[in-house]
Formats: C-alpha cells, sequence, structure tokens
C-alpha cells in the first residue's frame, strides 16, 4: 500500500506549497473572465450555457497547461535531486511510485479544478442570476477527467525523462501538439482528402480526428453534454451529414480520454521500471 | 547466511567503461564490513546494484539470500540505506521525513527515538529540511535508515560533510547496530574511518577488487614494515642495499634516501651501508608503515608512483 502513502504525500506537499491555491486561484480566475466574455462582446449570444461552453473551450487549452505544470517533476524532479534515492531505498517497487505519484497529482488536479471552477460558478450566477445545475456539473467533471489525462501524459514524461530540463521540454512539445496544434491533423488530413479545406458539411472521420486528442475528446464530450440540457445547443457530430457512426458516439470520445490517462502512464511506468538511476 | 554475495558482477556503461569489472564479494551475517576505494572506484554502483537502482550488465547479487533485482521488494523491507548523493524533501520537516519512512516501510518505529538516536534535538527536527546543514542531513538520512530496525544497513559514505562529534556519533551507531547482531556494510573513500568500525575491509579500484581480508591481514599482506629516511649531504654514488637481508624497496631523491625494511636489524645495516660510502648522514628518521600507505599501494599502482620519486 505505498502507493497510498506517497499519494498523500504527494498531495500534502501540494498543499504546503501552495501549488494547489495556485491552481484555484489561476482556474477561479481564467474561468470567471470567460465567463464573463459573452457579457463584454456585444455579438456574442449571452446565453448562460453559451458561456459555459465558451468557459470549456477555454478550460480546454487551459487544463492541460495546469496539470502538465502541476505533474511534469514528479518523479524527472526527484531524479534529479536526488531524494529519489531515499524513496526508492524505502519503497523500491517503480511502480508504486508511478502509481502513487499518478494518484496523488490527480488529486491535487481534480480538487484545485473543481474549487476553481465552483468559485467561478458563483461569480457566473452573479452575473446570470441562474447556473443550470446539470451542465455545470457536468462540465465540470469532464474538466477534472481533462485535468487527470493530462496529469497520466505529465506522469508518463516525468517517468521516462531524467531530467527536468528534458520533461518540461517533452511536456511543452506534447502541450503544442495536443492542444494547441491538434486541429491542424483534421484539418491537414481533410486537404489531402479533398483538396480544399473543410465545408460546412464533414465527414465523420473528420469529426472523428477532431475528438482524438485528449483535449478534442473533451470538448465533443461537452457540446454533448450541454445539448444534453439544452437540445437546441450543437452536438460534436452536427457537422456530419447522414447517420452518426458509433466511432463518434459519446463513449467513443470518452474512451478516448482514458486511453490518454492509462497509455502515458504505463509506457512512462514500463522506462521507468527499466531505467538506471545514478 | 550471507548477507551481501555478488558473483561476477559487472556493471559496463557504453563499450568499454566498467563502473564495476567481475566483482565477487561476500559478506557474512554479523560483520561489519568496509568497502574502501578512491571515488569512482565503483563502490556506490555496486550499491546501486545491491539497491536495485541500477541493473546489473553481467553477474548477479544477493542481499541476505535475496536476488536484489527479483526480490527488491523483501530485501528493502530488511535494508536501511544511507545512499550517496541523495537529497531531502527540502520543505518537509526532519520529523516528517523520518513519519514518512516509517509509514513507507510499515513499521511501528516511533520517530522522536529514531530523531534522539541520530542526534537530531526535537527543535531542528521540526525544521525543513531545507535549512539543514549538511551534517545534519545526513544524520537525518542515517535516521531514516534506521527505521524498521534493519538487518543490514548501507551505508554509503556515512562520514561526508560531518565533523569530528557526527564521525564519532557514526562511529557508535555502527558499533551499537553490530552488537546487536546487525550486519554492516560501510563504504568509505577515508581508511582511518573504515578502520575504526570494521572486522573486515574489501579494497575496490577502477571497479576491481584489489584485496579482501581484516585490517591485520591487510597490513601482513603488503609486508608493510618500516620505512628509514635518511638524509645526506650528498647524494651516494656506489651505494648497494639489495642484499641486505629484510630490505624490500629503497629510493633516493636528492638528498633523501628512503629505504623500507621488514626487519628491525636491517635498519642498522642500512645506515652502516649508508656511513661505508663517501655520503655524510645528516639525519635519520623511521616511520612505521601506516595503513594509508598499504591503502595508497593498492590503489596507486607502482608503475604510478614512481612518478612522484626523485630525478627532480
Amino acid at each position: 500500500m505505498s502507493w497510498g502513502v506517497i499519494a498523500s504525500k504527494e498531495f500534502e506537499d501540494a498543499v504546503r506549497s501552495r501549488l494547489l491555491w495556485g491552481v484555484v486561484a489561476f482556474v477561479t480566475v481564467m474561468v470567471s473572465v470567460t465567463f464573463l466574455v459573452p457579457l463584454i462582446v456585444p455579438a456574442l449570444d449571452t446565453g448562460v450555457l453559451s458561456a459555459l461552453g465558451g468557459a470549456s473551450e477555454f478550460a480546454s487549452l487551459l487544463v492541460p497547461i495546469v496539470s502538465l505544470v502541476a505533474a511534469y517533476l514528479a518523479i524527472a524532479g526527484e531524479r534529479e535531486s536526488g531524494s529519489l534515492r531515499l524513496l526508492l531505498g524505502l519503497e523500491p517497487s517503480r511502480w508504486a511510485v508511478v502509481v502513487g505519484k499518478f494518484l496523488g497529482r490527480s488529486a491535487v488536479v481534480v480538487v484545485g479544478l473543481a474549487t476553481g471552477f465552483v468559485l467561478a460558478g458563483v461569480v457566473a450566477w452573479a452575473i446570470y442570476g441562474s447556473v443550470p445545475l446539470a451542465a455545470f456539473a457536468g462540465v465540470v467533471a469532464l474538466t477534472a477527467a481533462l485535468g487527470v489525462s493530462f496529469v497520466g501524459i505529465a506522469i508518463g514524461i516525468s517517468a521516462a525523462t531524467a531530467t527536468r530540463a528534458r520533461a518540461m521540454t517533452i511536456g511543452i512539445g506534447v502541450y503544442l501538439a495536443l492542444s494547441l496544434l491538434w486541429d491542424l491533423v483534421p484539418q491537414g488530413a481533410y486537404l489531402a482528402a479533398f483538396g480544399e479545406a473543410p465545408a460546412q458539411t464533414v465527414p465523420s472521420w473528420f469529426v472523428f480526428l477532431q475528438g482524438a486528442s485528449p483535449s478534442g475528446a473533451y470538448s465533443a464530450l461537452v457540446m454533448n453534454v450541454i445539448h444534453a440540457v439544452e437540445p437546441s445547443y450543437p452536438t460534436a457530430t452536427a457537422g456530419i451529414g447522414g447517420p452518426v457512426p458509433f466511432f463518434v458516439e459519446w463513449w467513443s470520445f470518452a474512451a478516448i480520454l482514458v486511453v490518454w490517462t492509462i497509455v502515458p502512464v504505463l509506457v512512462g511506468g514500463y522506462v521507468f521500471g527499466r531505467a538506471d538511476l545514478n | 547466511m550471507t548477507a551481501i554475495e555478488t558473483d561476477g558482477l559487472t556493471k559496463r556503461y557504453g563499450h568499454d567503461v566498467y563502473a564495476v569489472d567481475d566483482l565477487s564479494l561476500t559478506v557474512e551475517e554479523g560483520e561489519v564490513f568496509g568497502f574502501l576505494g578512491p571515488n569512482g572506484s565503483g563502490k556506490s554502483t555496486t550499491i546501486d546494484v545491491l539497491m536495485d537502482y541500477v541493473r546489473p550488465t553481467t553477474g548477479t547479487a544477493r542481499v541476505l539470500g535475496y536476488d536484489a533485482q527479483e526480490d527488491a521488494e523483501a530485501i528493502h523491507q530488511r535494508v536501511g540505506i544511507l545512499p550517496d548523493g541523495y537529497h531531502l524533501y527540502d520543505r518537509l520537516s526532519g520529523r516528517k521525513h523520518v513519519e514518512y519512512a516509517i509509514r513507507l516501510k510499515d513499521t511501528d518505529d516511533d520517530p522522536d527515538e529514531i530523531l534522539q538516536r541520530v542526534g537530531l534535538t526535537s527543535e531542528a527536527a521540526a525544521r525543513a529540511a531545507g535549512t539543514y546543514s549538511k551534517g545534519m542531513s545526513q544524520r537525518l538520512a542515517l535516521g531514516m535508515a534506521l527505521v524498521g530496525d534493519p538487518d543490514l544497513l548501507i551505508l554509503d559514505e556515512p562520514s561526508s560533510g560531518l565533523d569530528p562529534d557526527g564521525i564519532r556519533d557514526i562511529r557508535e551507531l555502527t558499533l551499537e547496530h553490530a552488537a546487536n547482531g546487525g550486519t554492516v556494510f560501510f563504504s568509505s573513500h577515508i581508511l582511518s574511518q573504515v578502520e575504526a568500525v570494521c572486522d573486515r575491509v574489501g579494497i575496490l579500484n577502477q571497479g576491481r577488487l584489489v584485496a579482501v581480508d581484516s585490517i591485520d591481514g591487510l597490513r601482513d599482506a603488503v609486508g608493510a614494515g618500516t620505512t628509514i629516511t635518511v638524509t645526506v649531504d650528498t647524494p651516494p654514488t656506489d651505494l648497494s642495499l639489495g642484499d641486505v637481508d629484510g630490505v624490500t624497496g629503497a629510493t633516493v631523491d636528492g638528498s633523501q634516501i628512503a629505504v623500507t625494511c621488514t626487519e628491525p636489524a636491517a635498519k642498522l645495516v642500512v645506515l652502516d651501508r649508508i656511513r661505508a660510502t663517501d655520503s655524510r648522514i645528516l639525519d635519520f628518521d623511521t616511520q612505521r608503515s601506516s595503513l594509508e600507505d598499504l591503502f595508497s599501494a593498492y590503489t596507486h599502482p607502482p608503475a604510478a608512483e614512481s612518478v612522484t620519486e626523485g630525478r627532480r
């Protein structure tokens, strides 16, 4: 059960180092601001659901940063400083370390994101007079899942790298690829297939590719959640002309998010398990 | 039962860098074993293999009867390690470190008792470890190693950064552990510290084990005797000592003649021989060979040593 001991120490460390409060403050401010945007820009729809959708769009770019920052040093930092030598002297199982770190840092991110969103929800309630609780709760849960997914990615990177600098380099690269630049993948594939930019109606594989990154899957799931509350809100598959195949159903995107969480941890843990630590 | 047993243990980095080269070593239970060698001789790498921090290229290592790689979990429950090149958690207090070790090892030690044993006051233990001096860090890390009352203590350069009080405390804890039937594997590059506590010593040089013996045994093995150093007014031209019984070596460095004698009577013969030459003796001095000479004899091959002698 030492993974539990490691996880709880990770969480206590985050409280002690004020990392947790940093996450809460950052998320509260950023999400509150996005709730305000529809009010500031008159041309936009001013409904609270649109604001929630907007906040989630922003969160899909913001949350990966929060998670990566919160977890990229978890193992590589200890390895570079040498505290890992003490830790592994007490608990030699590298998997216990990886799992403990993943769970502990996930708890930090989940608590930080949820608290930040709830505080931002209070701001939204003050502005709009009401908050659709079901949709809001769904978006918070999905945001937490996205956060955990990127903690998994960050832990995988941290486990597989020997130094802080390399962990950071790979972390930034992964963020650019999976969050900022991912849209170029379906766009590029479309261009390659049809020789032109995507039109109003897109093929289902285009929607699947859009949602194949953690942030993409998250955005698709958020649209489905808001759509479930307010049917006039478009689903992720609204652009598909004709029948909707299974691989762009909501559970497909949920599976993508789970895969992005677990596979990096497994790969990182495998590399870490075979590494010479000196 | 054997506490540590390595068989043909080799750790190679890249194609031809051997950190540890074909090391076969046995440490019995209840022994205080000194693992001696200059920096970079492979001591820490050997310990890293025992603790499963690194994996051997070839060969095997067993600790308390368990395979170091296969049964790391069982080993770590019974071993306390003070590793080299460790770092404490800067924000965590000393006491929290010990508590963390107790929870990880799932033992029922009393943190205060452990802190007291290694000489950390409760005020010191309440402070964040980031503020600790090297000596305090070393005491704390040693305390973490003592958690769970291990059968085997592995101490890698335990005295580094410690003042004389700290070095004495380490010595006492080591002897106390051994007196209670525990085994200690004591790695150091400083001979006097190993000499003070160890039953047996293994000397490692460039990844290879060059000697294993008791301190007395090592003394005999090198044939250590007395060095007589004679200062003369002019270097002798016709001195020959090769036929003197009990003389094992002689060097002339300007006006200094150094002769190693294994027989006490040889010293007078040497002086007589020098007086018989046209050199006049200005002074002479005798010195028992120390273990330090012995250690350097093992770790600095004669070829390298001759460079430091003579011909200036």
